[in-house]
């Protein structure tokens, strides 16, 4: 499903050594691809990010006790962020978030059912070395 | 080979399920690492170990924490290391995945496909309510996760 990003196109952050330059093409966006390409690090940064930037709202396995859908059907105008997806949203939350339009969603997992995606919905982390930095970017998941 | 389960329902009722690798690989798997972690950590993540509880990072030679693993290795290990426990499989990438399904034992659950597309060999034992059988070909996997039965 592609539909325009309905909070921010862009994101990006610094963190000591490590920069994170996202580009939204989605609505929901899928981070998948192999294992240790950064991602949860990724995901460690923008949660710093939550901290100021109140358009941010961050969940992962320590959520793993809570409602995720109340969580997200009470918010509007956020970058939901969701680590550790394949094992945090069901079917009824995945059902919500494909027709949500007042939230953008960044979601990090391997499993795009039930999210009425397409492979323009999956991205992969890429990172560069320039000296002593890493850049992460995002790129469609071929 | 390690033993992969499709229905909760089928997991026998004596053997704990483990949803969230990462807390188990925290505070359990993490003190009986030895050598055999070592290659599963290189292979897997690209990472050194260079003791029991620090890597360096491949990013960028950084010396962490080994709870920074990804959550792929963290499975692996916590397979290897807890044959008698039943593992979620979903958050492994497709080189942790090869690295798991390379396993001579261990027990797996994922109620849809989880195979990497570039497995050389399958072995694997399923695990169903009216079968238990050993599985040869990425074809005949794939056909029995999408098997409602």
């Amino acid at each position: 499903m592609k539909s325009k990003p309905v909070v921010m196109d862009c994101f990006s952050t610094i963190h000591t050594s490590y920069i994170l330059d996202f580009r939204f093409l989605t609505n929901i966006t899928i981070l998948t691809g192999q294992s240790a390409t950064g991602k949860t690090v990724s995901f460690s940064f923008i949660k710093e990010c939550m901290s100021l930037n109140p358009d941010i709202l961050c969940l992962n396995y320590l959520d793993y006790q809570k409602d995720i859908l109340k969580i997200i059907r009470k918010v509007q105008g956020k970058l939901i962020v969701i680590d550790n997806a394949d094992i945090l949203l069901n079917n009824e939350s995945r059902k919500y978030i494909s027709l949500d339009d007042r939230n953008q969603y960044l979601l990090i997992g391997r499993n795009p059912h039930n999210l009425f995606a397409t492979k323009e919905n999956m991205f992969e982390l890429v990172s560069r070395q320039i000296g002593e930095q890493t850049r992460f970017e995002i790129v469609p998941y071929l | 080979m390690i033993i992969i389960y499709k229905h909760k329902k089928d997991m026998p009722q004596e053997l704990e399920y483990v949803e969230l690798n990462d807390v188990f690989f925290n505070q359990n798997t993490v003190s009986r690492l030895d050598d055999r972690a070592k290659k599963i950590v290189e292979c897997v993540d690209g990472s050194k170990m260079i003791s029991k509880y620090k890597i360096e990072s491949k990013f960028n030679r950084v010396i962490l924490d080994i709870d920074c693993l990804s959550t792929g290795c963290k499975t692996v290990l916590n397979v290897l290391y807890y044959p008698d426990k039943i593992f979620c499989m979903k958050e492994c990438g497709d080189n942790a995945l090869e690295m798991l399904y390379s396993l001579k034992q261990g027990r797996v659950y994922s109620e849809y496909a989880v195979i990497p597309f570039e497995l050389e060999k399958i072995t694997v034992m399923v695990s169903s309510e009216t079968e238990n059988r050993v599985i040869e070909e990425y074809e005949e996997l794939k056909e029995w996760w999408e098997n409602e039965k």
